[in-house]
């Protein structure tokens, strides 16, 4: 197993990009500091302190009150930028990115484009750490400068010289330990998991494993919402076709640039309405092959926007893809030189036929080669 | 604060219009080439035609873009899984294709109208067809969908007229310009034509000047190490650029 860490900020405070550089202290008012920036760590905050005395060792930091749902929005984002780049990831609203690129070709290069994306999403260069699992390569990554790697090869040798509050220890604990005289990680990989575990209970002998390199936890393995949905409001609302079309033209490309990211494609397709008179309208439909490319989704949609008759001003448009499948006719491409996929062409042939006839689109086929009349060399059969 | 206000123009554009509404130039992808394995390629400048652009042959009757034309569709009948011929006046000859070793089964010919061909054009380059050869003008008010839809999906467009309309010149990325020079004769018998090739106008590179053809007509059976497209070697004042970057 090899598995590469990428620390960021917490998440919470990744979302507010315009306060890197000064003292942030996030947390509720009646509560405890839940995240806390580099800035304001040498006030003397911490991350579990009650808030108001974070406020009283560093006045002059602002103080957020948390947004869970950003950050977990900010989290769903993160994975999916890093979802292409490893089998297995996982990513902390705590800012903590992990890649099993065990089984990876080039794992260099998903490692310096995991960098990058982090860079993008976070806007501050990630620490990195490369190690045999996910907690040697963490505490690699802390040791990391900021967009920089540590690699770690034999993670026990490497854990040893370190403190035992690296383990993710309650306080108490952590005092026990150092009642014990457990002090560094290779103090307690020397003794036996049972004896720790008489002292601390389960986590004794989870810390224990830990301190060994033997790395008991294994990676929750991140998985795209098989949903996924486009809105665009409309203020003023409007009752222009053109403007319809134009927005979910916009809106398709960016559902699929989604989907190819994911490697889905849409099986059922739904279009909402919502007029400024209240009641919305919507439509649905189940398609045979799942749509994926922006082509084939707004040939559908645009379809349906073009013979919609809208009562009255739209306020909303919203295109949601309520199934996703994996889009296995993808694989097509490799057969299929360098064109889009045949199903799209094929469907365009067929519109254009319906239209226009039958006749419109024609294949040559060899006849009779050697004729000398050339209308006989090649008979035309519809495409 | 200029800066500031533009940024947020920007964004603003991109809120309402979507994220590919407006895009740096700089963030902009250049053009990839398809190699045709055909001369074309270095007069292009990019080793091959631009995929998503249209490219333009043009000159006078029995100058030899249509040859060329065709040897171009033969090239994409064996790469892509879909090449069309747009032929609006339905003068496409199959035959005239064979020396080239097409693969058919790849070939599509759409015969319309005129007017409703743009539209055609317009549908199967936003379907992502490989491939699509017009021989004909376009309706004007079809060219910027054509345009748009062809650079989404990466399709090699090229166009095949005697003199084209200011639209069409105006809507290429690549136009060369062929002009006969002398007529080949073989045993008292025409068997093909010199040609010279010119970049007329190129967006994706600096033009890279002429470059002369030998045209061999299909005569006969065809030997398979007989070439019907062969460029006479080039001399040194071949390589002057003709014009400048439109």
């Amino acid at each position: 197993m090899r598995v590469c860490c990428g620390l960021t900020r917490h998440l919470e405070l990744a979302k507010r990009t315009d306060l890197y550089g000064s003292p942030v202290v996030v947390g509720r008012w009646d509560d405890h500091v839940i995240a806390a920036s580099e800035e304001a760590l040498p006030f003397g905050v911490a991350p579990g302190m009650p808030l108001r005395q974070a406020e009283h060792l560093c006045p002059q930091a602002t103080f957020l009150a948390p947004d869970p749902e950003a950050a977990a929005r900010l989290r769903e984002l993160i994975s999916s930028a890093l979802y292409d780049l490893a089998p297995v990831v996982e990513v902390k609203v705590e800012g903590i990115a992990w890649l099993d690129v065990s089984g990876v070709v080039r794992p260099g290069d998903s490692i310096r484009e995991a960098r990058r994306r982090l860079r993008t999403a976070i806007g501050r260069e990630p620490r990195l750490g490369v190690g045999p699992g996910p907690f040697s390569a963490r505490v690699a990554a802390t040791r990391a400068r900021p967009g920089r790697v540590v690699h770690v090869e034999d993670a026990r040798a490497f854990l040893a010289p370190l403190p035992s509050r690296e383990l993710a220890l309650d306080t108490e604990q952590l005092e026990r330990l150092d009642l014990l005289g457990l002090r560094t990680l290779g103090a307690v990989a020397a003794i036996g998991p049972r004896e720790l575990e008489s002292q601390l209970g389960r986590e004794g002998r989870h810390a224990v494993l830990l301190a060994r390199g033997a790395e008991p936890d294994e990676l929750t393995p991140w998985r795209p919402p098989q949903f996924s949905s486009a809105h665009r409001q409309f203020e003023p609302p409007i009752e222009d076709r053109e403007a319809l079309l134009f927005v979910s033209r916009a809106l398709c490309g960016d559902l699929a640039d989604e989907l190819g990211l994911r490697g889905a494609g849409a099986k059922r397709v739904r279009v909402r309405l919502v007029y400024e008179s209240g009641e919305p309208e919507e439509r649905s439909s189940i398609v045979r092959h799942p749509l994926s490319s922006a082509a084939e989704l707004f040939g559908l949609i645009g379809g349906w926007i073009k013979e919609w008759q809208p009562r009255a001003p739209i306020t909303e448009l919203w295109i949601e893809l309520p199934v996703l499948e994996a889009a296995g006719r993808r694989q097509l491409r490799l057969w299929a030189g360098n064109d889009g996929t045949s199903e799209e062409v094929a469907a365009a042939v067929e519109r254009l036929q319906e239209r226009h006839g039958a006749l419109v689109v024609l294949k040559p086929r060899p006849a009779f080669i050697s004729s000398p009349l050339p209308d006989q060399r090649f008979e035309w059969v519809s495409s | 604060m200029q800066a500031t206000q533009l940024e947020h123009a920007i964004s603003t554009i991109r809120v309402r219009f979507g994220s590919q509404a407006l895009t740096r130039a700089g963030e902009l992808p250049p053009p990839q080439p398809w190699p045709s394995s055909t001369p074309l390629d270095r007069l292009s400048g990019i080793e091959g035609l631009p995929r998503g652009r249209l490219t333009l042959l043009t000159g006078s009757g029995t100058s030899g873009k249509l040859t060329i034309a065709l040897s171009l569709l033969a090239a994409a009948t064996r790469e892509f899984a879909h090449a069309v011929v747009i032929d609006p006046r339905g003068d496409f000859d199959p035959w005239s294709l064979s020396p080239f070793d097409p693969e058919l089964s790849a070939l599509s010919v759409v015969r319309l109208d005129p007017e409703p061909s743009g539209e055609a054009a317009t549908a199967l380059a936003r379907a992502g067809a490989g491939f699509i050869l017009l021989m004909g003008e376009i309706p004007e008010p079809w060219l910027g969908p054509l345009e748009a839809s062809a650079n989404r999906s990466g399709t090699v467009l090229v166009g095949v007229v005697d003199a084209p309309g200011r639209a069409l010149a105006h809507a290429s990325s690549l136009s060369l310009g062929f002009s006969r020079i002398d007529w080949v004769w073989d045993r008292g018998e025409l068997v093909g034509l010199r040609t010279i090739t010119r970049c007329l106008k190129n967006r994706v590179a600096p033009p890279l000047g002429e470059s002369e053809l030998e045209i061999r007509y299909s005569l006969g059976p065809q030997l398979p190490f007989s070439k019907p497209v062969i460029e006479v070697p080039l001399e040194k004042a071949e390589m002057e650029c003709v014009s400048a970057v439109v």
